[in-house]
């Protein structure tokens, strides 16, 4: 990128996928010419496009700041938060803005996200107790030690970026997927849970972590640094060191989780 | 949901990878190159086969490395759209990586 | 009316870009280490049949056939060992004192035993014993 092009860029044109249920019995792509701004992101130019010239456009967004995740788009062919995916990184253009991959389409860039949400809330991503400590017994106390176990897994945004980077979803209906193993993961790890054995009978099926053969895209495209490919295979470790502990006749000590 | 009985195949498949991330290179070399060049004289590789430790070795080693391989492409294959014939695609590779280790111990021998 | 897009799906996938293609190629290596291993157990069959075989077999090994195969093999075998100690952090999180050992550190460690392995099998095969 040079500064000449980034001080003669007046405009760059967007291709922009478009489908609309009611009318379109098939999708196809508009282009557009937008204003070119240094600062701008992918995501200002189609909030100037739906104020300025196509009010029907329709994408996701909320926070601009790549906290809320709902932002997920394809940007030129690879899964971004148009929030954080700057036209500067795109010069001279096209940029061509379409879905996420893997997902059905409802409209335009937005996609149908009920499969995400059904495993989601599947694995149950939550503290799961076997018997509530009272109030008067205070916090669940952690050390910084055991909250390293767990921390980067629970930075996900659930953006669903990387789904649309994994192949095996995208093939694989039943798969639970990247971001709902790495959160499945991150309350497993967590000290204070002790739900491991309500979600181990799904993850540790082949249709949860045992799909994945490890492409590792998922982890390149996460704008928050999960890495859900490493939780897909540390819950391979763990899976299979269990699956041998139980032909032992004992349980060896601290292998008792 | 079933129990998957995958840990066994993928422990194999770690093992396996292992053993060949560390020992194909300089192997693939010596027996690839070096041998052809004429750089080991055959006392050396008749001694070397012939011992009983390295027998073992060889043949550890090629049980590892074919059920790593079977394992592998089973699922590159599967990736790749053979998904509707899953199962009968693990039975082959695996029967395959049976045959090799069967065969392997036959040479050792 | 037609209602939402159903989910595309493609058998190409693998030629979306390069982590794709290095994908299936660290994945095909599995191929060149299976047919590796067949051709180190035609080698050893072959020294143990006697001098007569070997040297039949040394001219099927110093054909240019052989030498491309080989490097082909070699190649595959080193995407593989690189690929494989760059996973192994991934796979397991090793703790020292309470903190997370390094990927870094992990993958040098690594590279260290390789290195010892590599030895040790140039020493059975080059020195005399
Ligand atoms: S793991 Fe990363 S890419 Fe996947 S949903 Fe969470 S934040 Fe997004
Ligand atoms: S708008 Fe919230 S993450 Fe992009």
């Amino acid at each position: 990128m040079t500064t000449e092009t980034m001080t003669d860029q007046r405009t760059v044109t967007l291709e922009v996928f478009r489908y609309h249920p009611d009318t379109d019995s098939e999708p196809s792509f508009q282009s557009y010419e937008v204003p070119y701004r240094e600062e701008w992101v992918v995501l200002d130019a189609l909030n100037w496009l739906k104020d300025e010239v196509d009010g029907t456009l329709s994408y996701r967004w909320s926070c601009r700041m790549g906290v809320c995740g709902s932002c997920g788009t394809m940007v030129n062919g690879y899964p971004r938060l148009t929030c954080n995916a700057f036209l500067r990184e795109f010069l001279p253009g096209p940029i061509r803005v379409e879905p996420l991959r893997g997902f059905p389409v409802e409209r335009d860039m937005v996609t149908v996200l009920d499969d995400f949400m059904e495993k989601l809330t599947d694995v149950k991503p939550y503290i799961i107790r076997e018997e509530e400590q009272s109030l008067d017994e205070g916090e669940y106390r952690q050390s910084p030690s055991q909250l390293a176990d767990y921390k980067q897994f629970s930075m996900c945004i659930n953006c669903t970026l990387c789904y649309a980077a994994c192949p095996v979803y995208e093939h694989e209906d039943d798969f639970l997927g990247p971001a709902v193993l790495a959160l499945a993961q991150r309350y497993n790890l967590d000290s204070r849970d002790q739900g491991n054995e309500q979600r181990q009978q799904l993850i540790w099926a082949d249709e949860g972590i045992w799909d994945c053969t490890f492409v590792g895209e998922c982890s390149e495209v996460c704008p928050k640094d999960v890495d859900p490919a490493a939780a897909i295979q540390q819950a391979k470790v763990d899976a299979t060191n269990n699956f041998f502990i139980s032909f032992l006749p004992f349980t060896p000590p601290g292998m008792g989780r | 949901m079933r129990p998957s009985n995958e840990p066994f195949w993928w422990a194999m498949f770690g093992a396996g990878g292992m053993i060949t991330a560390l020992l194909l290179p300089v192997l693939i070399i010596l027996t690839g190159f070096v041998v052809p060049a004429g750089g080991v004289d055959f006392n050396q590789l008749d001694t070397l086969f012939n011992n009983p430790l390295v027998r073992l070795i060889i043949l550890g080693v090629a049980f590892l490395s074919f059920f790593h391989a079977a394992h592998r492409i089973r699922h590159t294959l599967k990736d790749l759209g053979l998904r509707s014939v899953a199962t009968p695609l693990a039975v082959l590779c695996y029967a395959a990586a049976l045959a090799g280790t069967i065969w392997a111990a036959l040479v050792v021998l | 009316m037609p209602g939402p897009l159903p989910r595309a799906k493609s058998n190409v996938w693998w030629n979306r870009g390069w982590p794709y293609r290095v994908f299936l190629l660290r994945e095909l290596s599995a191929v060149a280490v299976a047919v590796y291993i067949v051709l180190l157990l035609v080698l050893v069959s072959q020294v143990r049949e006697g001098r007569g075989a070997f040297n039949d077999h040394l001219d099927l090994l110093e054909s240019p056939l052989f030498w491309i195969i080989h490097a082909v093999i070699l190649g595959f075998a080193q995407l593989h060992t690189s690929t494989w100690f760059r996973a192994v952090p991934k796979s397991m999180r090793v703790k020292l004192g309470g903190r997370v050992v390094p990927p870094e550190a992990m993958i040098f460690g690594m590279y260290a035993l390789w290195v010892g392995a590599s030895l040790v099998v140039l020493a059975a095969f080059l020195v005399e014993w």
